[in-house]
């Protein structure tokens, strides 16, 4: 492995780690405030019992959400930082608020997480729903960073140097509110049917079951929502990347030939030395229509661009008909839920889907972010830069690869096991409520002839 | 607008030394043995930690986010020569930072379990203060050299060496002291509270004698740290002055007023907050010294416009964070419920 793909793959493998955690982090105290805000209205005591369950989720997830975070604030330097002497000044902005918002999220998960008891009940409830907003705040800045990336702005680049700095349109840069847009559902979506798939798996075990269904209830209310907002989301960013970066859009589609009523492919592998997509399902003009609106507009293909700025073609059409065919079966069962919640019954086997759809929306996530930057290649900043005179000429970066694959893949491992643990006390502590209450009752009965 | 961020910078190098610091000190205090006290021990270090845990660690991002914005070639430099260094440091506060949650937040809280956190705690602790120590003490070295023939010499030489050992092994020494005299207030128990000024006590014997092997240690390989003192009459001052107050420190620690742990605490971090300002005046105002000259923080600094936009961002967020922590730091450090 040289050394360009050894920091490719690290700042890779460190980002789609962290994107994870973050997307939980920032998404799942929302859902725990939720719980948190039924607890104290109805004083139903399984409310409390689900916003303890997911606080000690939160907890551990952010932990670690908050550690590769830093990581990732590191490698920017020690992987690109022929990047960063350009772009530290310019990007910053939207950084520097991110470290603000995280800052709070960090003081107000120390007041919730040890704050039981401390603070009056609703002081205590505002600071979980602190840790949420704060996260989901931090979020839609670091993603301004991204969109620069993909849509420089707020400079001029004169000899290989950026001048006339304007770090606030830098920070609002075009890409920005579609691509925060689109994270942000897909955060709520991922996590949402993640957590509710995960309690229909425990709901369908059996055990507990009341707490489950609730839990599920409130994530979907999330999930099911964000599904049915993120397919316009989604078209509004394709829209705005047919605009910005028509060459991303191409490699997208497995667009090779520039054409008018452009034909749409679902499915396919595009061929890059034979310069066509084989085997997918060709929708004769709906790419133009999803483009430019109009069935019969022109679409730039791949030959408008010469051969070496194309991003890799295969990996970012493949990862871009994952993601939207995951996109399109949540919106499906979001409808669904709402049907069945009308109901006021979720059948079996619409509950074993869940279950089955839980770790798809973050497989969504991590195509999405695959389009979003293996599609941006060669260029670490659109146009201007490119991601091979970036990356940092300290020689084995293979070696920071392995350490970092052994570290997450670990601690990876050391989380599933831990929320096994959890679930496996959850589980026992709900047999022995039952335990109780059952025995609570016959004493009770053989109390009252008396 | 550059001094504002040169305090900020300053300000938050502090902050995570003294808060950061105990953190880590914590761990290190953990390797320690005490007996009986040890579940005793570490159920004081989480609920004495955990509320302002991701809090202390935030004000080394802080630090990390002003220096790529405000400083970018500073910062770059940084992490192309003490790559490895700050790879080791990295790797320590994935560990820490996920074991001490996971510890307090494990489902099971007996077994082997937790003798594996609270060792991984410890030594992955150790490990990163140590590091920390090596990559301050590489900043002034005059070894940095972006335009160094060989990888040795590029990535290599800029860190390795007695003098950052030593600092290394000091910097593991001060985040011990302060842990010390830091948890000796956080609980009630008697014995625990002998055992936290013994360590503290240690410490301070320890952070003296690492402090003379810094000294001895640069004046083996370059220039000797205290000809740099006597040069620097300020700097010399307030070093004399942090090890003065050892004196009152341990004359507060013996005179048993239900004060006295806030009367410690100030002392001792005072005695931190002297060294590091001594060591500022040493190389104010460079960031670092590299083979071809100082890289001077006025000299290095982002475009204005980038300047005035992150000094906003920092004011507007003092707003937000200082009340918050102000809270945090009411909420559970006001004892005697």
């Amino acid at each position: 492995m040289d050394n360009l793909t050894a920091a490719r793959a690290t700042m890779a493998f460190s980002l789609g780690f962290h994107i994870i955690f973050a997307s939980i982090g920032m998404t799942m105290p929302l859902f725990m405030s939720a719980a948190h805000w039924l607890w104290l209205k109805k004083k139903n005591p399984v409310y409390l019992e689900l916003t303890k369950m997911w606080m000690r989720g939160v907890a551990i997830l952010f932990a670690v959400g908050a550690v590769s975070g830093t990581v990732l604030s590191f490698e920017l330097g020690l992987l690109w930082p022929g990047f960063m002497r350009h772009a530290g000044a310019i990007i910053g902005m939207p950084f520097s608020w991110e470290g603000t918002a995280f800052f709070l999220e960090a003081v107000a998960i120390g007041l919730f997480l040890y704050g039981w008891k401390r603070m009056h009940p609703w002081v205590h409830w505002a600071t979980g729903l602190t840790v949420g907003v704060a996260g989901f705040v931090s979020g839609i800045f670091v993603v301004a960073v991204s969109g620069w990336m993909n849509a420089p702005a707020g400079f001029e680049w004169l000899d290989g140097a950026a001048h006339n700095i304007d770090p606030v349109k830098a920070m609002f840069n075009r890409a920005w509110p579609h691509l925060s847009l689109h994270m942000q559902l897909a955060a709520l979506q991922a996590v949402g049917f993640g957590v509710a798939g995960i309690h229909a798996f425990l709901y369908l075990r059996g055990k507990a079951p009341e707490v489950h269904l609730r839990a599920l209830k409130i994530a979907m209310a999330f999930g099911a929502v964000a599904s049915l907002a993120q397919p316009f989301a989604g078209h509004f960013a394709g829209r705005r990347v047919a605009q910005l970066q028509p060459v991303k859009l191409a490699a997208m589609e497995g667009h090779f030939e520039t054409s008018r009523r452009a034909p749409l492919y679902i499915g396919g592998i595009p061929d890059e030395e034979a310069r066509t997509t084989r085997w997918g399902v060709p929708v004769p003009g709906l790419l133009s229509l999803m483009a430019h609106d109009d069935i019969d507009a022109e679409v730039a293909g791949l030959d408008q661009f010469p051969r070496e700025d194309w991003p890799p073609v295969a990996i970012t059409h493949v990862s871009f008909q994952i993601m939207v065919g995951i996109g399109m079966a949540m919106a499906l069962l979001g409808v669904l839920y709402f049907v069945y919640a009308r109901r006021g019954r979720f059948p079996a086997w619409f509950l074993r889907v869940l279950v089955v759809f839980a770790p798809f929306g973050m497989v969504a996530i991590e195509t999405g972010w695959v389009v979003t930057e293996v599609g941006r290649q060669p260029w670490i900043i659109h146009g201007i830069l490119r991601t091979r005179d970036a990356v940092t000429p300290v020689p084995g970066m293979v070696w920071h690869f392995a350490l970092f694959l052994v570290l997450y893949t670990a601690l990876a491992i050391a989380t599933v096991w831990l929320f096994k643990r959890q679930i496996q006390a959850v589980q026992n502590q709900a047999a022995q409520n039952r335990r109780a209450g059952q025995e609570q009752a016959a004493q009770n009965q053989t109390g009252q002839p008396a | 607008m550059i001094d504002i961020l040169i305090f900020f910078i300053g300000a938050s190098l502090l902050l995570y030394v003294l808060l950061g610091g105990s953190d880590y000190g914590a761990g290190i205090l953990e390797l320690l043995p005490c007996g009986a006290l040890r579940e005793k021990r570490k159920h004081v270090i989480n609920e004495a930690m955990g509320p302002v845990w991701e809090a202390n660690h935030i004000w080394l991002i802080l630090v990390v986010v002003i220096l790529f914005n405000g400083f970018p070639r500073i910062f770059t430099t940084l992490m192309t020569a003490l790559h490895a260094p700050m790879l080791a440091l990295l790797a320590g506060i994935v560990v820490r930072g996920a074991v001490f949650t996971f510890r307090h937040h494990d489902a099971v809280q007996t077994g082997g379990s937790q003798r594996v956190y609270t060792l991984l705690f410890g030594c992955s602790s150790l490990w990163s203060a140590f590091w920390l120590g090596i990559i301050v003490a590489s900043l002034n070295r005059g070894l940095i050299d972006p335009a160094a023939p060989d990888a040795h010499a590029a990535y290599i030489a800029p860190w390795a060496g007695l003098y950052p050992l030593a600092l290394g092994l000091f910097a593991a020494c001060i985040f011990l002291f302060l842990a010390g005299i830091y948890l000796i207030g956080e609980t009630d128990d008697g014995a625990l509270r002998r055992h936290f000024t013994r360590v503290a006590a240690a410490a301070n014997v320890l952070v003296v004698a690492s402090g003379g092997l810094v000294f001895a240690a640069s004046t083996l390989e370059h220039e000797s740290l205290p000809a740099l003192f006597l040069r620097t009459p300020a700097a010399l001052a307030a070093l004399g002055l942090a090890t003065l107050l050892c004196i009152a420190l341990w004359a507060a620690a013996r005179a048993r007023r239900a004060r006295h742990a806030l009367v410690t605490r100030v002392i001792a971090g005072g005695q931190v907050t002297l060294i590091l300002l001594g060591w500022w005046l040493l190389y104010a105002p460079n960031a670092m010294l590299t083979a071809a000259g100082p890289l001077n923080l006025y000299a290095e600094a982002a475009p204005p416009a980038t300047l005035r936009q992150l000094v906003a961002a920092l004011l507007v967020g003092s707003l937000f964070i200082f009340p918050s922590l102000f809270f945090l730091l009411r909420v559970f450090k006001t004892r005697g419920k």
